[in-house]
Parts: C-alpha cells; structure tokens; sequence
C-alpha cells in the first residue's frame, strides 16, 4: 500500500525536520524554485489532475492557474479548518507530517509567487497550531520558508491563524472574511478568491485544503505522470478516508481512489461493528446525501464521478457509518441540530429553514409529530435549496431529503407510533 | 451618467446608465425588485434573498460580435440555471432580466414566510407600521397564510437600547445588516456589530459610549423593519397620522432637507408638534442623511421656556406688553437714534427676515450699520467669485477629485459635509486636511498638514506658490480673465513650501475643492485665508465647473444669505470697536459669544433683541420680541452652497411669537415705511427683484422637484420611510462670477498676519456639534452627549503645570474666571488651549486670549 499522505505510518517521526528532509522532504520545493518556472509548476500539478481534497474536487492546478499573472500580490490560505462531522484526516497530516504540508503550500506559493501563507486553524486545533509554528520556524531556520527563499530573491512567510470554531468559516469566502477580521460569514461571489477584489485583502488568493497541499510535493519530484497511475484517470492519486462510527476499526485510510466502498469498509476498517449489518453510509459527513448500504452502492468505485452518480459526493471522505439499529430519523435530526447551529444567518433561507426544520425534527423526536410536519419536512427545504449565498443551506437540506428518500417508514412510525425511536416521547 | 446600457426586464427592452444596480435599474423604469438589505446607498450582500430574479444574458457571436438568434429571429439568451440576487448584479448591455415568473413570484413567497417565521407580527405596536418595507412587501408578495407553526417562533427582547438615543427590538430584526454597514462603511465609526451567529445573529453595540456615533438616526429609517427606533419617536405616534412638512435644518451651514412629521397633539396644546424630524432626500445636499443634532435637536421650537409675549424693562423688572407697543416704542427709538443704531443679525434668521431687517435699517438712514453674528468668517466676495461650482455632487466626487478641509473640524461643524467627504476618500478622492492640530477626518487620509494656528494662509499661499514653481497655472484663465495676477506672483516669489506632497496632491488632481473654516483665525485673517483659497483655485482653474470651488464652513445655518442680503461681519467688528447708541438684533446672543460684545451692550443706551430664549443677550434688551422658531414659520436659507432651500411651518404658534420679518415690517410701516408684505412670499419676491444673484427664486421654482437617482423617496414598497420623498422642493443654487464667462476674476496677495502672542499659554476656541447654545440644549434627549464643559490642554503645558487629564482646573483669562475640568488627550498643540464654544454658560474669552490654568487641588 503506497502512502503519499500518511508516511507517518511508516515512518513515525517524519514530523521532524531531519527525519522529513532524510525522506526527501522539500526536494519538490528545491526542484521547483531551482528547476522550474511558477508557470511550468503549475502545469504539472495541472497535468496530474489533482483534485481538491476539501470537498468540492475542483482541479487544484486550474484553480492556481485562475491567478492573474499580472497581480501585484497575491496569497495562498490553507484551509485547515477542517470541521465537518466525521473528518479528522487533516489534524493527522500537520501533527504527524506537518512539514509536507509546509512544502506544499510553500510550491502553491511559488506557483503563484504569493507574498504570503496563511495557515487557517480550526480554533479547536490550538496545540497543533502551536506545534506547526515551530515546525514553520525550522523550515525558516534552513531558508525555506521566509526572506530569500534558497538564494533566489524569492520571499514568502507562513503565518498561522486560528479560527474562534465555526463550521462556516471551512467555507473559503467566509474563511477569508475570518482571516481579516471580520465576521466569519461567507461573500457573494463574483469576484472569486482567485480573482482581484475576492481574495484575501481583496487581493487574489489561491486557498487549498491540507491533504490536497500535502499531495504536491509527491507530483513536483515523481512527476504528474506517476501520480495519475495511482487511482482513477478522473479521480487520480490516493485519498484519505477518515472512516467513524459503528465500525470495527475507525481511522483513517490511505487508499488509492477507485477502491470500492466495500473495499474500504470491510477490507480496510475490519467492518460492522459487533457484526451488525451496515444501514447506511454518509460519505462526506453531514454535508452530502446518505446512501442506504445497497449492494449498488456497496460494490462501486470510491471516485468523485462515481459517488456523485450515487446522488451522494465524495466531499472530503468523511465515512460515517451506521448500522442496522440507528434511527435515521434520529440521526438526521442531529445533523439538523448542527447545521442549525453552525448556520452563520447570514442569508434568510438557511437562518431561518435551519431553525424550522430543527423545530419539527425536535417535535417529532419528541412524539409529537404531525402529517403537516412531514409535509413540511418536504417543502422547508426546497424552500432552502438553491437560493442561498453559500452551499451550506444546500447541505443542510441533505439529512433531510436524502433520509426522507431512502428511510421514508420510518418517519410514518415517528408519526403513527410515538413510541418508536431510541428518545422517549416526553410532553414539552 | 454618459452610457447606457440595453438591458430587457420580463421581455421589453430599456435603456439605462450603464453600470448601474440592477434594482435600481428596473426602479428606474417602475419595474419593482423588492429588497431588504439592498440600499442604493451602501455596497450589496445578497443577504436576503428577496430580490431573486431569473437571470441571463444575451449571447453573442464572439466572431461578429453579433447576437445569436433563434430560429424566430429572437435573441438566444443564455440563463442562469438557478434564481439570481438581483441586487448583486450591475447592468450592461445584454441583460435579460424576468422579475415576475411563477418561480420568482414563488421564491419571493418563500423568502418571506422564511422571514416572518422569526418576526414577532406585532404590527398593531410598532412605529414602523404604516411604513414598513417589511409590512409592505408581506402585504404585496407574502404567502397570506404561513405553514409555521406560531408556537415554534423564537422571541427575543423588545427595548434593547443601544444607547440613549436607539432603541433595538431584537425580534423584530431581520439581519439585514444595514444599520452595521451604514456605520462600518459610510460612517467609519465601529460602534454597531453583529454578535453570534444563525438564528442567534443579533446587532449589539460595541462602543463605549454605546452607539457613539454622530449619525445613529440614520440607522432607523433605513432600518427596513421597526427593529431600530428612536427614543425621540417610538411609540409617539402612527405614521399615517403624520402629517410630512418639508423644514431645513437650522443648526449648520450644510443646509440639510429635513421632513419634520407633525401631527395635532394634545402634548401641545391641540397644536400642530413636531412628532420627529427625518431626512428628506436631496442629492445635491444631504442626500437622504443627517445627523443627530438635526434629527433629535428640534425640541427648542416647543420648550417651556420660549419667550411667548414682547416685554420691555420697566424699573429692572419685565413687563409685558402688547405688539402694537412694542412697534410703537422701537420705532419711536429708531427715530431718535437714526443712524447712531446698529442692527446685528444671527445666523438663524432667514433670508426673508433679513431682507426685511435691512429695509427698517435703512428707514433710518441712508447707511446703515448691518452686521452678521457670529462674525468669525467672512469672504462674500471671495465666495460670489469662486464658491463651489453649481450642481455639485459630493457623492459622486472619486479618484479625479482632491479636497482640502482647512482649519476646521468638519465633522463637529457640518456633520453631512464630513460623511460625504469621508466616502468620497472611501471612493478614491484625494483628501487633505490642513489644520493646527488632529481633527477626526485625519483618519480618512494620508495627507494631514499640520500647522501652527497663525499659519493657515502661509500654508495656502505656499501652495500657490507651489502651483506656480510646478506651472500648474491655467493658463487660459490668467491669460483672459483674471485681474491681479502680476502682484500675486510677485508676492508668491520666494515663498517656501513647508507641504510639497500635500500641495501635489491638490495640484495633480483634475477637479479641487476646498473646504475653509475659521478655527484659530481671526476674522482679518480669515478674510486673508479665503482670498488665498481662491488664489489658489483661480490660478489652477479649479473654479466655475461642477466640482471645483470654496466652501466656507459658516458659523450658522444662513449666514450666507445675511451676506448675500448685505449684512457683514466688518460691520459687527466696527459696531463693537466704534459702539453704537442703540442695538438693534435678531436671533443672536453675542453676549454669550463674546465678553467685549457683552460689555459693548451693558453700555449701550437703548438694546431692542428678538430672540426664542432669554439669553445673555436678551437679559440686557430693553425690549424682547420673541421670535418664531424655524418650526412655526416658512422661509429660507442659503446653505454653504450657496443654495437657496424653503421651509415651511411645521408647528403651532407658541404665545404671541411672529416671524422676524413680520416684526420688522410692522415696525417700519410706523417709520411710515411700506405697508408690510402679506406673506414670505412676498418677501422673497421683492428679495428676488431687488438682490441679482436671488432673481428667479421665487417660491414656486424653490419648491420644484426633480426625479432624483438613485431614488429612494419614492412611493415604492421597500426603501421605507414615508419622510424622504421631497416635496418641499430641491432649492436653487446661485451662480458664481467664475461660472460667468465674461467676468472678471480678481486674485491679491493673501497677506499672513501671525496672532500676537500675548502670554505662554492662549486661547483657541474650536466650534462642537454638541453644545449648549439656546436651540439645542431644549433636547433633552441629548445631554448625554454634550460633555460637561472642559478645556484642552498640552500634555507638555499640562506636565509643566502639574495637571492630569480629568483634573478641575482654573482658568484666568482677563476678567474671566471660570473652573472647569481639564483634558490633555495629545489634541492641543503646545501653548495653545482648547477652549470649547458654548459648553459652559457664560462669558467666553476671545481668540488668543492669554490665559492660566492652575489646577485645583481636591
């Protein structure tokens, strides 16, 4: 099993400098700023076809390409927000290969010769932010991040930021806004971050998850040839799957994309917990569709353009897996309760449905739920879908849907049969 | 506004200004987009979501540059899968637009059933209703019944002050976060925020003192639901009770359209009150703001204290009398004093009071003495040369534009003047601020010059000089217009220039504005500061155009027509050096103001005042006439720009109060004068026949209103507010000499006059919004925010003299001792003190008055 992401595995201290530099640590970022133009830098990752890890699978080298070539500065953010339900595979990656990660986004700097990185930290990742901060400084130490960058004139810092813990702030444009100073909540686009007035300070800006930075250095030294002959022509290279819930074995998973689900849940995390049957899969947390654990499903490839034909997405690999016994109902009321919460209420739709949908997710819980409160179960979000300034109100009416599409019953028992469902009915 | 764009709205095709909001595009041509957080006057968010609309563009033929068309020979247009904010969208030729498809109709629905699931539907309470964008649009779109169930809803608190003067009804509040973007973005002022998130989001204030800002009215009636109030209105009344009487702010010389809404009230005796006062759109002037003094700053015109009935001094004690005696008894003394009196205007009376004081005055001679008061600024002549150029439009000033802000705090002496400034830096406009120490429109610039009080006109002509050694003259003004221009040079010679970079920042820029005040000069000096304004403006050419000119930051309301009508404060200063027998004043208290002109009246033989209040000046009168406020009366003033603006009566009489100009006509009429004009408007007339720059401002053409952009007092659903359309007319704006091709244009050398200093400390008073003159400190409502009386030291003269900030000091100035309270904040510069106008009661020292200041110990 070859392990571009999650050397650790192998090699327990590589988050040292010396340890990743004996690895061939920052050889792309050498080969890059020695041997290669911004613009042939660009190329490659483009030729690789790498896809971004966080979520939307948009090409990472298009996306660097979109910086206009005459910007006077411009930025990369590293999105280490990560803070979807069920996603724990970047706070792997910067405690135990954080250096990679550096290398990373210190060549999507050099591609697109920022002035700047900015690592953006989830607020609950305090200790490792703390801890990438010295990392950052021996990378500066050995003149690789800072002024004059190995003797070419070339200088760029790496600052760490970290977030006050909202979910919304993973969103690029509400990231940004965070980053600034100002109120976590997402901009209307156009302009893009990529494009002049969309960026951070306004000013063009390339953000990228962890895990897709920490797949650069591998592409600049093997070259974007080796790297599409890992996983799918679409869907190249390996993937970190952060596998939870009723599962033998939880964690995350390096596989090559293209794996099928079943590869990865009973091959790779040992399956079902306690020996239970799988009910159904979240494949990118909370944020994207619930498949019911069908052989279809089971037995398809783990590819961007697979999962999306399942009316589900890849996002970023989230695998919350729950079996036979859950409640669905239950389980799309959390999901509720938590896009509830983490709304920014910026945009009406999603303020105000969140909330809504969260009142009549907590009556029926309660056993209180009524045929209009199914009706309007159906109606609220495609009141939200579509309209909103950010894809939050769209993910927020996924638990919704997707459980009323597949798990329909059992929303009948919670309203014929106030009894059913692992909360008691209790009067208000 | 020069191209338009072809744009189609639900399969018709219009023309628009290119570049334009979409919404105010389709409102151009009466197509409603219904919004909430949308205002024409602040960046788009797409917050909302009300104004969703279909959304295309016309596809063109890259090759040709053709449209493509379908088979029926219509354009092919290119839609965007899903609903569009329309807000966020600006127009250019191609866009296809539908505003009224069952899928927006249907989204519109949506968006405000999602709304009102929050809101608490207490319509039947609230201040807004009747004109309540929210209210309106639930009416004209809402889904009638909502599928929420009304125990769900979420209820927060009702009367959340933020603030004395603001109150917050949390459930009422949508999010649409016009209040924080109006204080963020125009305002600069980060006094509101939100705070949480989701449905938690609520606006809080983070300011200490809370919502400190000089602008917080405004936050309410672009408030599009009755989450802000006042505490001047809320729950004062309904607004359709209200009856919209166009009035001009009387405070400041920026001359803002208000709408005072007033209504028969029994608080009033039955009369007609001023419920509120709200802004009342005007483009070319405040467009739809002001500030709190002019919003909350209206209670003077029915305070308790108001001088009801004419009284004349009878043995030390007030009697009172009757008009027809009170005519009688002045008349008989203009008479016997003839041309030994004096008559001294205050900057609130209108042009057609003044017009009719100097009739009387010159019933009693051939010259009379007719002064202005407060005469602290003058330059008539220099203003009918080269005042700001006609139509200009501060809000549409950018990066083609420098302004220079001299010596005056702007945002305490013309508040609207400030915002409208500060945005237009926000927009790219180069601003400059000259002044002897910091003032809060540094922040809005790189380029501060600060000098020594004294050097204002050195600076000035440094730039000219500047102007010259760069040759950025203009050339074909001096070649054929402009008389003088030998000797200026000749004086300009030599002179060093201290401000290279702020002098280039004028002199490159295509359009120059200045802004002139008074702070720190004495009138001679400031006759010279005005003439090396418009040196300098002259011999760059930045005159006569839209955009270019002086504005002088007058001491008043309407101190420019009291110049226009040939009142002068030259004439002031000789009438306190060379006293007359007797005074005659209108609406000015040059007893509080000044200790030589309260001593100068303790002496005269006979004093005739009509004032609102007894103030210091009146307690000397020999006879009071109490004159109408602003509010009771019609009549005009001339702003700052010189534009000519009417306002109307708002409120009931109070006591026997008249107009100014009834009082003086009556008593002219027994100076067998003519019989007295029947109306203001009549006045007006005769000013219109008898004063060059006036002819053709008769009242009707005052009163004409134009469809203004972007229109925001309409009779649409969902800019709110019932106050802003303007029915009281746009004013006219009077031409200078410079926008005359076949004047003359005269320059001279400005001549630079340092202050004697008369002692190791001396006293500059500066000018603040908030104070206690007569017609603010009835409100009320806002005492909080005048500050109790203080002075401004030196940090390095407040160490010398062992003084803290906060420390209760003594300040002996000639005959004045007064304690106060001491601040040393790094604001004064060294040797000077900072002295407050009008916020102790009391005689004020004069400008470079030496003082001390010993602290008192506790």
């Amino acid at each position: 099993m070859i392990h571009i992401l999650l050397r650790d595995l192998e090699i327990p201290d590589i988050w040292q400098f010396d340890t990743y530099t004996a690895n061939g640590g920052y050889d792309g970022l050498k080969k890059a700023v020695h041997d290669l133009s911004p613009a042939e830098t660009i190329q490659i990752v483009m030729d690789s076809n790498l896809r971004g890890r966080g979520g939307a699978g948009f090409s990472t080298g298009r996306k660097w390409s979109f910086i206009p070539k005459d910007a006077e500065t411009t930025y990369v953010v590293v999105n280490a927000d990560e803070s979807e339900p069920g996603t724990f595979k970047d706070r792997q990656l910067l405690e135990k290969n954080p250096h990679q990660v550096i290398e990373g986004a210190m060549l999507a700097a050099y591609a697109i010769q920022a002035a700047a990185v900015y690592v953006y930290c989830r607020g609950e990742f305090w200790d490792l932010a703390h801890a990438l901060e010295d990392r950052i400084e021996e990378a500066r130490q050995a003149n690789l991040v800072g002024d004059d960058i190995l003797g070419t004139g070339w200088d760029c810092d790496v600052h760490v930021h970290l977030g006050a813990g909202a979910y919304i702030c993973g969103e690029e444009s509400a990231l940004l806004n965070s980053l600034q100073g100002l109120l976590g909540q997402p901009r209307v686009r156009p302009p893009f971050p990529a494009q002049m007035g969309g960026g951070l300070y306004y000013q063009p800006t390339v953000v990228n998850n962890v895990e897709t930075l920490a797949n650069v250095p591998w592409i600049i030294v093997n070259g974007a040839d080796a790297y599409k002959k890992i996983g799918t022509p679409e869907s190249p290279g390996t993937k970190i799957f952060c596998v939870s819930g009723h599962v033998a074995k939880p964690g995350n998973y390096e596989i090559p994309l293209g794996l099928t689900f079943r590869e990865l849940i009973y091959d790779h995390a040992g399956g079902i917990l306690n020996g239970k049957r799988l009910k159904a899969i979240l494949p990118s947390g909370a944020s994207g569709p619930v498949l019911k654990a069908t052989d279809e499903v089971l037995d398809a490839p783990l590819t961007y353009e697979s999962v999306a034909a399942l009316g589900s997405t890849l996002g970023s690999a989230s695998f919350i897996l729950m079996d036979e016994d859950t409640d669905m109902v239950w389980a799309a009321a959390k999901m509720i309760h938590f896009f509830k919460d983490e709304s920014c209420g910026k945009c009406t739709p999603c303020r105000e449905g969140t909330y809504w949908l969260d009142k009549i997710y907590a009556r029926l819980l309660r056993g209180e739920g009524t045929a209009h409160d199914l009706e309007m179960l159906e109606k609220v979000p495609n009141q939200i879908a579509g309209v909103t300034l950010c894809a939050l109100g769209d993910f927020a009416v996924n638990p919704v849907l997707a459980t009323l599409e597949h798990f329909r019953d059992e929303y009948e028992q919670y309203i014929h049969q106030p009894e059913f469902g692992p909360e008691p009915a209790q009067a208000l | 506004m020069t191209k338009t764009a072809t744009i189609m709205i639900d399969d018709q095709t219009y023309q628009v200004p290119d570049g334009i909001n979409l919404v105010d595009a389709a409102k151009l041509h009466g197509i409603t987009i219904p919004v909430f957080c949308y205002h024409p006057k602040m960046e788009s968010v797409g917050m909302c979501r009300m104004c969703l609309v279909e959304l295309g563009s016309i596809s063109v033929n890259r090759d040709t540059g053709e449209p493509d068309l379908n088979d029926d020979g219509s354009p092919v247009v290119r839609w965007f899968p899903k609903l569009q904010t329309a807000c966020t969208q600006t127009v250019r030729d191609g866009t296809v637009v539908r505003t009224s498809t069952a899928q927006v109709l249907e989204a519109r629905d949506n968006i405000l059933e999602f709304i009102l699931t929050s809101h608490p539907l207490d319509c039947p309470i609230c201040d807004k209703g009747g004109e309540c964008p929210l209210q309106n649009l639930t009416m004209a779109y809402g889904p009638g019944r909502s599928n929420f169930i009304y125990d769900d809803k979420l209820h927060l608190d009702k009367h959340v002050p933020l603030g004395e003067l603001i109150y917050l009804d949390r459930e009422r509040c949508i999010q649409c976060a016009r209040c924080t973007r109006f204080c963020d973005e125009l305002v600069g002022d980060d006094v509101l925020a939100f705070h949480e998130r989701g449905r938690s989001l609520q606006i809080v204030t983070i300011s200490d003192p809370p919502f400190d800002t000089k602008f917080s009215g405004n936050t309410t009636d672009i408030c599009p639901v009755g989450a802000l109030t006042t505490a001047d209105f809320r729950f004062g009344a309904r607004p359709w009770e209200l009856d919209e009487v166009p009035t001009i702010c009387p405070h400041c010389p920026v001359g803002c359209n208000l709408s005072a809404s007033t209504r028969i009230d029994r608080d009033f005796g039955g009369k007609k009150m001023i419920k509120r006062i709200m802004p009342r759109q005007n483009e070319l002037v405040n467009e739809i703001w002001t500030c709190d003094k002019g919003r909350f700053g209206h209670h003077h015109s029915r305070a308790a204290d108001r001088l009801q009935h004419p009284m004349m001094r009878q043995g030390g004690e007030w009697v009172k009398i009757d008009w027809a005696t009170a005519y009688h008894q002045i008349a008989s003394k203009l008479k016997k004093y003839a041309d030994s009196a004096g008559f001294l205007a205050g900057p609130t009376l209108s042009n057609e009071d003044l017009w009719e004081l100097r009739q009387l005055a010159e019933l009693t001679g051939d010259t009379p003495r007719l002064g202005v008061w407060p005469a602290a600024m003058t330059g008539a002549g220099v203003v009918a040369q080269v005042g700001i150029g006609v139509n200009t439009r501060l809000q549409d000033v950018g990066p083609e534009t420098a302004i220079l802000v001299i010596a005056s705090d702007l945002e305490e002496e013309a508040p609207i003047w400030w915002l409208q400034i500060k945005q237009a830096a926000d927009r790219g406009a180069a601003v400059v601020v000259a002044n002897a120490r910091e003032t809060k429109l540094d922040r809005v610039t790189h380029t501060v010059v600060h000098y020594d009080y004294g050097d204002a006109v050195a600076v000035l002509n440094s730039f000219a000089a500047r102007a010259r050694s760069r040759r950025k003259t203009s050339k074909a003004l001096l070649d054929n217009r402009v008389d003088g221009y030998d000797d200026l040079a000749a004086g300009l010679k030599g002179t060093r220039v201290p401000f290279a970079d702020a002098a280039d920042v004028l002199l490159d820029a295509e359009n120059v504005i200045v802004f002139a005040g008074a702070e720190g000069l004495t009138l001679d000096q400031h006759r010279e500061l005005m003439q090396a304004a418009a040196n300098l403006l002259i011999i760059t050419g930045h005159v006569g155009r839209q955009n270019n000119g002086l504005v002088p930051v007058w001491p008043g309301a309407n101190v420019q027509g009291a110049l226009d009508i040939g009142f002068s404060p030259e004439t002031t200063a000789s009438l306190i050096d060379e006293p007359p027998a007797m005074w005659f004043i209108g609406g000015a208290d040059p007893a509080a103001d000044d200790s030589q002109a309260a001593h100068v009246l303790a002496n005269a033989e006979f004093v005739v005042v009509g004032a609102q209040f007894m103030t210091a000046t009146a307690a000397q009168a020999d006879i009071i006439l109490p004159r109408q406020s602003f509010a009771e009366r019609e009549g005009t003033y001339t702003n700052g720009m010189r534009r000519v603006q009417r306002f109307y009566a708002a409120q009931g009489p109070v006591g026997d109060a008249l107009p100014d100009w009834t009082i003086y006509a009556q008593i002219g009429a027994r100076l067998k004068g003519p019989k007295p004009p029947v109306s203001a408007a009549a006045v007006m007339r005769a000013i219109t026949q008898h004063v060059p720059r006036y002819a053709g401002m008769g009242y009707s053409s005052l009163a004409h209103v134009e469809a203004q952009f972007p229109d925001v007092g309409g009779d649409d659903l969902y800019y709110g507010g019932t106050a802003y359309a303007n029915h009281g007319g746009l004013g006219v704006q009077w031409a200078t000499d410079a926008e005359d091709d076949s004047a003359r244009l005269v320059v001279r050398p400005a001549q630079i006059e340092k202050p004697e200093k008369s002692g190791d400390l001396c006293i500059v008073p500066v000018r603040l919004l908030y104070d206690r003159g007569p017609l603010f400190e009835p409100s009320d409502i806002m005492h909080q925010r005048v500050p109790e009386p203080y002075l401004e030291l030196n940090s390095q003269d407040a160490a010398h003299l062992s003084i803290a900030d906060g420390d209760r000091v003594m300040v002996t100035a000639g005959e004045i001792q007064i304690e106060t309270a001491a601040r040393v904040n790094g604001h004064a510069p060294e040797g000077v003190v900072l002295w407050p106008r009008r916020l102790a009661h009391g005689p004020a020292p004069a400008l470079f008055s030496a003082c001390s200041v010993q602290k008192i110990e506790e």
